[in-house]
């Protein structure tokens, strides 16, 4: 947990910046756009099925911060309050996903199905460093298993991991209990798992 | 996969299957980490069940953050200019 002093001072650009805007320094607007375009293109592409999608995602949300940020309060740091409108820009966008069904991810099917399946080696994905399995088709593999996760578990997944909110606030920014976010991150954590783990025995 | 009999793990492997990724997250007190540390010491499949996850979560971590396109970014500062001008007009 970052402490309150820390919370400050990490969400003091941005903040300072918001309240110019808001007090009518439109032209700074840019500056936000600036800061958060290529964190929100890149959420954008693990959200949606297509860049274009994920183009349009990102235009959207930077045209409704524009059109509600008078209304920011500054309590809440500016980067989970623009992740929010962002979400809800991806929920209206893809209200159907080419890949994933909207399905419920249970524990059991990720249950080794015997003893026997069970490896006690393990596999040479796991095992090397991150940079050589990155450099290969793993990095494919994962972001493809990313858009076959049903969406409620991919929210939770990227805003976690890949985007590195705290649980608490993915929680806020999908006003979702933090025990909610912990089921669903750990059922999409299993499912990219398998994913890896079915690319490689395949191999 | 193969079809077998469900032949469930070992009960300890079930509960510490169901916790790993809050383990893993560092979301659990002192005393739940320490039992897990206990039984992964001594249970290999559960080493390599919390090695692949740790890899999995770190993979997603360290995904490649592309460039946005630059007709894009342009045609989005244009949409931007367009909102500025009638706000200010
Ligand atoms: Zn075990």
């Amino acid at each position: 947990m970052p402490n309150p002093s820390e919370k400050t001072k990490n969400g003091d650009k941005d903040t300072e910046l918001v309240r110019a805007i808001n007090s009518g320094r439109q032209d700074l607007f840019y500056e936000l756009v600036h800061r958060y375009e290529k964190s929100l293109y890149n959420f954008g592409l693990r959200m949606c099925d297509t860049p274009s999608d994920a183009e349009d995602m990102v235009q959207d949300t930077f045209l409704n911060v524009f059109k509600y940020l008078e209304g920011f309060r500054y309590e809440t740091k500016f980067r989970n309050w623009l992740y929010r409108v962002a979400t809800s820009a991806c929920l209206k966008k893809k209200r159907r996903s080419k890949y994933a069904p909207d399905r419920e991810l249970s524990l059991e099917e990720f249950l080794p199905a015997d003893e026997s399946a069970v490896s006690a080696d393990l596999p040479r994905w796991a095992s090397q460093p991150l940079d050589q399995v990155l450099d290969g088709e793993l990095a494919g593999v994962i972001r493809q298993a990313l858009l076959d996760l049903p969406e409620k578990y991919r929210l939770v997944v990227v805003l976690r991991d890949v985007e590195g909110f705290t649980t608490q606030e993915t929680a806020e920014i999908l006003d979702l209990t933090p025990t909610n976010i912990k089921v669903r991150l750990h059922r999409a954590r299993l499912f990219l798992r398998k994913a890896l783990k079915s690319y490689h025995e395949t191999d | 996969m193969k079809q077998t009999d469900p032949h469930h793990p070992h009960e300890n492997c079930l509960a510490l299957f169901e916790r790993l990724s809050e383990y893993i997250d560092r979301e659990l007190d002192a005393p739940t980490c320490k039992e897990i540390e206990t039984h992964i010491e001594a249970c290999k499949p559960c080493q390599v069940c919390l090695k692949t996850l740790k890899q999995t979560v770190a993979l997603c971590k360290h995904l490649e953050r592309r460039q946005v396109p630059e007709a894009f970014s342009l045609k989005l500062k244009g949409a931007i200019f367009d909102l500025v001008n009638e706000k200010t007009d």
